[in-house]
């Protein structure tokens, strides 16, 4: 042990820092090319190899992120422990960990779900903007009926990349930032259950980003974010980008459900019950398994697709036998379990700020988590309702078209446990309120437009059309990023311990709300009408619409920078102190440590577990007007 | 009365008369699509019917929401008071979830009975069930005509088997007439969308997809793709489809069965799919 030995020890990593990986992704990518291009010239047969450079690049693209992961030193330990040699030393440890402190660890392999979260919010934020870039490119483009300051292809190319960016950001907007930093501290626990694991699912995320963004350098992909082959089959070599980048995403979001099931299950502190946790780690909880029992199919999938590209091996291909369905129903397979794995840790960070605001006990905890375990079991069985026109046998319409409108009893009861918090509350108007409400009208949009796309006959005039469109942005834009922006402003104080200009924070909710329901009241309209997504040129009869859509998409765009400029300025340029450690007076357990938290989180054992919702205790109330009561037997 | 129940009153109250506001403003609103065919009709009164169901419980809990918390809305600061401590309450959430159970069983069922109806089907375009399993040239019960939809990249084609399996660049069929499509793709998926008859079905290659209506008002309409199948798929369109009298669509027919008869030989046979040869992707 430590205490036997008389010198301190040494620390025997030290490479683990950005540039190494960036060094070694480049080493792989050069190396994981000649492999691939010896593979496409000699094993696959000459004419299969559409692009001529399919095998080259796919192996490249994995080269180049398996480097990166070396090069960030997420090899040492397993290798190590295979050759037997010696455990890292608790110099080791401290130095994953970050507990030198300071910015770099920021930058490099830590192993402390905190930082995990906000390397993850960082990312996050990235992923919004980047695609938010191409959502203004779309909309301004869309002013003219016909192609006007772009060309049809790098039309079609913004649309995958703002698609395909914006699903990355929508699988981890919510668990990534806020499901790593806080379910540990709220079960109790030191830390993840496999910490390794969990540092691993986010670093996958930047060359996901590099490798998806780079597909510009080989003609994009022109498929859109659902990759329907045989399209995909004869698409340039863009493609490749989209497969591997998905792949790794999807890695990402199947580790991720391991590690938190893992970490709820086994790391509560002792006496915590699963009936005692915040509903924010429900919410986790259960998308957690919709991510681990989901992900590989998309996983499964995508390698299909690959081998498509390299080898003809025509899984998709009709002329060779394959069949389109195979993709469209795989691809769903996953594809619907994803949309609620975006939504699901959304309505428990909503329900976890709503009763702080309303000043009252969450109204029928267990009825929420019944709500969202309900969610969670039925996603798995709706994935058809996307094939309704699409030829298949339609014997089983009537079953897909039943469950889909199932799903509105779970979620309703989310609708339900929120009036019956804000019944005769006390509310504080503070800007997450505002967003916690400006998700709750949001997601009832998206909710009940998704009931006309469930219903068969109506499916036939909405399906593929803005509609669609609009009712996605509804529940996506509408109610997850509500709440991601929500919950930043929220937790920002706990984080960073910094807080956002309130006054400023209301202006650019409401500006967010109305540009947000302009552009896609406009979008609904639109798709009823009859257009189909994804389009450059339209009639002409739809014109006026569409110039209202982009009109307020605009207005949405310039309060999402604003917010930007806003989280920027008040945390780095001119750093804003919360009046309190906990500004909004909430009897969350996270808000119950010292700020900072501590590396591990507790020192002690800690005890006296309750349902943080007791706003009605009498008992409680003085307390309420300074911190939370920090928990008995910690220091400080 | 209690503050509980004085509340649940004004509530209800205002939500009876936002429902019947809303009611009346949807009953006069006009739904898409046009009523050129009998689908088209059926599609717009679906539409209609689900705003119907949807408005109430939309408005219903808009007003559950912005209501309770703003009427007899308590100081912020105040100390708890008893109603507070109400942590739920196991009978209003039964109710809630049988509420909301029995309106998405009345959907279900309701659509359910649509598509296991005959009459029904036929009038929303299923009579054919999807994924045709008849032989070459033979027509479902009492349609009129049949045309095949051939979707390419980025093109329509359409094929009249009863007129020798003639082509033709742009669609035009015969008013008051039971149409049967059959829609099919050489190369990536498509899908054919005629919003004006309420039409849309997926175009996949090696398939032969189903659908039927009765067509009805004469008049030029926009066709286009609405599955995004490549580059030009915001093109795939075809704003000069027509649906024309009975007479001139004979007229037109025999125009272009002259007109194509010099190619008929270069064409492949009429038949369910294509599999264009060379083959994309070897054979």
């Amino acid at each position: 042990m430590a205490t036997m030995t008389a010198a301190p020890q040494r620390r025997r990593l030290s490479h683990t820092v950005v540039q190494w990986g960036i060094v070694l992704g480049i080493v792989g990518a050069v190396v994981g090319f000649w492999v691939g291009a010896l593979i496409g010239d000699r094993v696959v047969p000459a004419d299969a190899n559409s692009n001529n450079s399919n095998a080259a690049l796919i192996v490249a693209y994995i080269g180049s992120a398996i480097g990166f992961l070396a090069g960030m030193g997420f090899f040492q330990y397993p290798i190590g422990r295979l050759l037997g040699r010696p455990r890292p030393t608790e110099a080791d440890e401290a130095f994953l960990y970050g507990e030198d402190g300071g910015k770099r660890r920021y930058f490099r392999l830590n192993l402390d779900h905190k930082v995990i979260g906000v390397q993850y919010l960082v990312v996050i934020l990235f992923f919004l903007f980047a695609g938010g870039l191409g959502a203004m490119f779309i909309r301004a483009e869309l002013m003219a009926t016909q192609p006007s300051f772009t060309s049809a292809e790098s039309y079609l190319e913004i649309v995958g990349l703002h698609s395909v960016l914006m699903i990355f950001m929508a699988s981890a907007a919510i668990i990534g930032p806020f499901g790593n930093y806080f379910v540990p501290i709220m079960i109790g626990s030191r830390g993840m259950a496999f910490p390794r694991l969990e540092a691993l699912t986010f670093w996958l995320l930047p060359p996901a980003a590099l490798i998806l963004i780079s597909s510009v350098l080989v003609g994009g992909f022109p498929t859109g974010w659902t990759g329907y082959a045989p399209l995909a089959d004869e698409a340039v070599r863009g493609m490749d980008a989209y497969l591997v980048a998905f792949g790794l995403v999807g890695l990402s979001i199947c580790l991720s459900g391991l590690n938190m099931i893992a970490t709820v299950i086994s790391q509560r502190a002792p006496g915590l019950r699963m009936t005692q946790l915040s509903v924010l780690v429900w919410g986790v909880f259960v998308t957690s398994f919709l991510g681990l029992l989901a992900a590989p199919v998309l996983l499964v999938v995508l390698v299909m697709e690959m081998l498509d590209r390299i080898g003809r091996a025509t899984f998709f291909v009709p002329a060779a036998g394959g069949s389109p369905f195979l993709w469209e129903n795989l691809f769903w397979f996953f594809g619907h379990p994803e949309v609620y794995i975006f939504i699901i840790p959304a309505f428990g960070l909503i329900l976890e700020m709503l009763p702080v605001f309303a000043r009252k006990p969450i109204w029928g905890y267990r009825v929420a988590l019944g709500g969202m375990i309900g969610v969670g079991v039925l996603s798995f069985f709706v994935w058809q309702h996307h094939l309704f026109v699409s030829g298949i046998a339609p014997s089983l319409r009537p079953f897909y078209m039943f469950s889909t409108e199932a799903i509105s009893i779970p979620t309703s009861i989310i609708f339900l446990v929120a009036i019956g918090t804000l019944w005769r509350c006390r509310a504080r108007f503070t800007v997450p309120m505002l967003f916690v409400l400006g998700f709750m009208f949001n997601f009832l949009i998206g909710g009940f437009t998704g009931v006309f796309l469930s219903d068969v006959p109506t499916d036939f005039s909405l399906h593929a059309s803005y509609f669609v469109q609009a009712h996605f942005h509804y529940t996506i834009m509408g109610a997850e990023v509500f709440a991601l922006v929500g919950g930043i402003t929220y937790y920002l104080p706990r984080i960073t311990g910094h807080e956002l200009n309130e006054r400023v924070g209301k202006i650019q909710f409401w500006v967010m709300f109305i540009g947000f329901n302009g552009t896609f009241l406009s979008l609904l309209a639109v798709g009823i009408l009859g257009m189909p997504r994804r389009v450059v040129s339209y009639d002409i009869s739809l014109q006026g619409l569409n110039i209202s859509a982009s009109l307020f998409s605009f207005v949405l765009g310039a309060s999402m920078l604003a917010f930007l400029v806003m989280l920027v300025y008040d945390t780095i340029v001119k750093p804003r102190l919360p009046r309190s450690a906990n500004p909004w007076e909430s009897l969350g357990n996270e808000w119950r440590l010292p700020h900072p938290i501590p590396v591990h989180n507790f020192t002690a054992l800690p005890t006296d577990w309750r349902l943080p919702y007791d706003y009605d205790r009498d008992d409680t109330h003085p307390a309420l007007r300074g911190a939370g009561a920090p928990f008995p037997g910690l220091a400080e | 009365m209690s503050a509980n129940r004085r509340l649940a009153v004004t509530l209800g109250v205002i939500w009876v008369v936002a429902s019947l506001v809303g009611l009346f403003i949807i009953s006069v609103l006009p739904f898409p699509p046009a009523h050129a065919s009998d689908t088209a009709t059926s599609i717009s009164n679906t539409l209609r019917l689900l705003t119907y169901l949807a408005w109430p419980i939309f408005s219903g809990v808009i007003t559950g929401i912005v209501g309770s918390m703003l009427i007899g809305r308590r100081d912020p600061n105040a100390r708890p008071a008893s109603h507070d401590r109400i942590r739920g309450n196991p009978r209003l959430a039964g109710l809630w979830v049988g509420v909301i159970g029995f309106a998405v069983l009345l959907l279900a069922v309701f659509g359910t009975l649509t598509l296991t109806n005959e009459e029904a089907a036929d009038a929303l375009g299923l009579a054919g069930r999807g994924t045709s399993g008849t032989s070459v040239g033979s027509s479902p019960d009492n349609t009129d005509i049949e045309v095949q939809v051939i979707a390419q990249q980025w093109q329509f084609t359409y094929r009249y088997p009863a007129y020798g399996g003639m082509e033709s660049a742009h669609l035009v069929l015969p008013a008051d007439a039971r149409v049967t499509f059959h829609i099919t793709s050489l190369d990536v998926t498509h899908s054919f969308w005629f919003p004006a008859i309420g039409v849309k079905a997926d175009a996949v290659p090696n398939n032969d997809n189903v659908f039927s209506t009765r067509v009805a008002v004469m008049g030029t309409y926009r066709i286009q793709c609405s599955e995004l199948c490549g580059l030009w798929h915001g093109s795939m369109d075809d704003n000069s489809a027509q649906i024309v009298s009975g007479s001139d669509f004979s007229t037109w027919a025999k125009q272009q069965q002259a007109a194509d008869a010099p190619v008929m030989q270069y064409l492949p046979p009429y038949s369910h799919t294509y599999v264009p040869l060379p083959a994309a992707y070897g054979t």
